[in-house]
């Protein structure tokens, strides 16, 4: 049997909706791979079909977009859908959640309790938009300074980087981000975004197997 | 700054709030900022969680001055620079 990418996708707001529309570039890189897909979009991300997938179709790489916090990462309408206790569940399994803090306390458990590898946030995954680019996120050039980054730590992993290298590489994209703006000075659109760049960069953290590949 | 920041942390916390607030006055009011693929804010929103103290204030104020912070150490020289990336 082929590789199996898990992905949930909620889009209840303006966030998750542009991080369901950025992760398409996600489910691009991987189809063209010849990974098999499992997208859980929208209302389809909630926590019973998320845990049903999982033994299911026992994806071995999971890739969460939503909100989060330190002990849980959620889906559709907030519904929590990873917790501490579904630590057999992805036993052995690379994690990359693109959400708030749960590398900070959930991370380190789930690892604990037999995940491979967490890919995550310690600290809020923050990014701006433009409001002018509300209905094609994909073509949000400030957007794509924190979502091209982040987005690269999946494609990595798809690309059979082990974690390690994919979280080496996701951040030298953040810097090249920081560099051209520092380069370009304050006279930059996204002067601003240097800060909130280099957060998400530091906050952004290699949990457990650092040589597991996809 | 920092060393301050540690010693003073009240008067420090006025002066990062001004400093916050003058950073974002002076950004586009056609970018919003999105917590976690969640919250969204203006800025003008952001601003007033600034001059209020809560919670979102306190994290943006946070953001602010961990990249002050590294300016300063030069973390964020090494990290531009080199570093293993972890």
């Amino acid at each position: 049997m082929g590789k199996t990418l898990l992905i949930t996708r909620p889009e209840h707001d303006q966030g998750t909706l542009y991080l369901s529309k950025w992760s398409e570039k996600i489910i691009n890189e991987a189809s063209n791979k010849g990974v098999r897909v499992i997208d859980l979009h929208r209302q389809k991300a909630e926590r019973k079909r998320f845990l049903g997938t999982l033994k299911k179709s026992n994806p071995s790489l999971v890739v969460l977009n939503g909100h989060g916090d330190e002990n849980t990462v959620t889906g559709h309408d907030m519904q929590v859908i990873l917790t501490e206790i579904d630590g057999s569940i992805v036993s052995g399994k690379i994690i990359f959640a693109r959400a708030c803090r749960s590398a900070k306390t959930l991370g380190p458990n789930l690892v604990t309790r037999g995940t491979s590898v967490y890919l995550g946030y310690r600290e809020d995954f923050w990014f701006k938009y433009n409001t002018k680019d509300v209905f094609r996120p994909l073509e949000d050039k400030t957007a794509a300074l924190f979502l091209e980054p982040s987005n690269y730590l999946a494609i990595a992993l798809l690309k059979g980087h082990s974690a390690g290298e994919a979280n080496r590489k996701s951040r030298e994209l953040y810097k090249k981000n920081i560099e051209r703006i520092l380069v370009e000075g304050p006279l930059s659109e996204d002067y601003d975004a240097r800060v909130i760049l280099f957060w998400n960069m530091t906050n952004q953290v290699c949990i457990g197997r650092e040589d597991a590949t996809f | 700054m920092s060393e301050e920041i540690k010693s003073q942390p009240e008067k420090i916390s006025e002066d990062a709030k001004e400093l916050v607030l003058a950073r974002l006055e002076v950004t586009s009011s056609e970018k919003d900022f999105s917590i976690g693929g969640g919250e969204s804010f203006t800025r003008d929103e952001l601003i007033q969680h600034v001059k209020a103290g809560d919670e979102t204030g306190r994290k943006i104020i946070e953001i602010e001055l961990a990249f002050l912070r590294a300016l300063k150490d030069g973390t964020l020289l090494e990290e531009i620079l080199g570093g293993d990336g972890r």
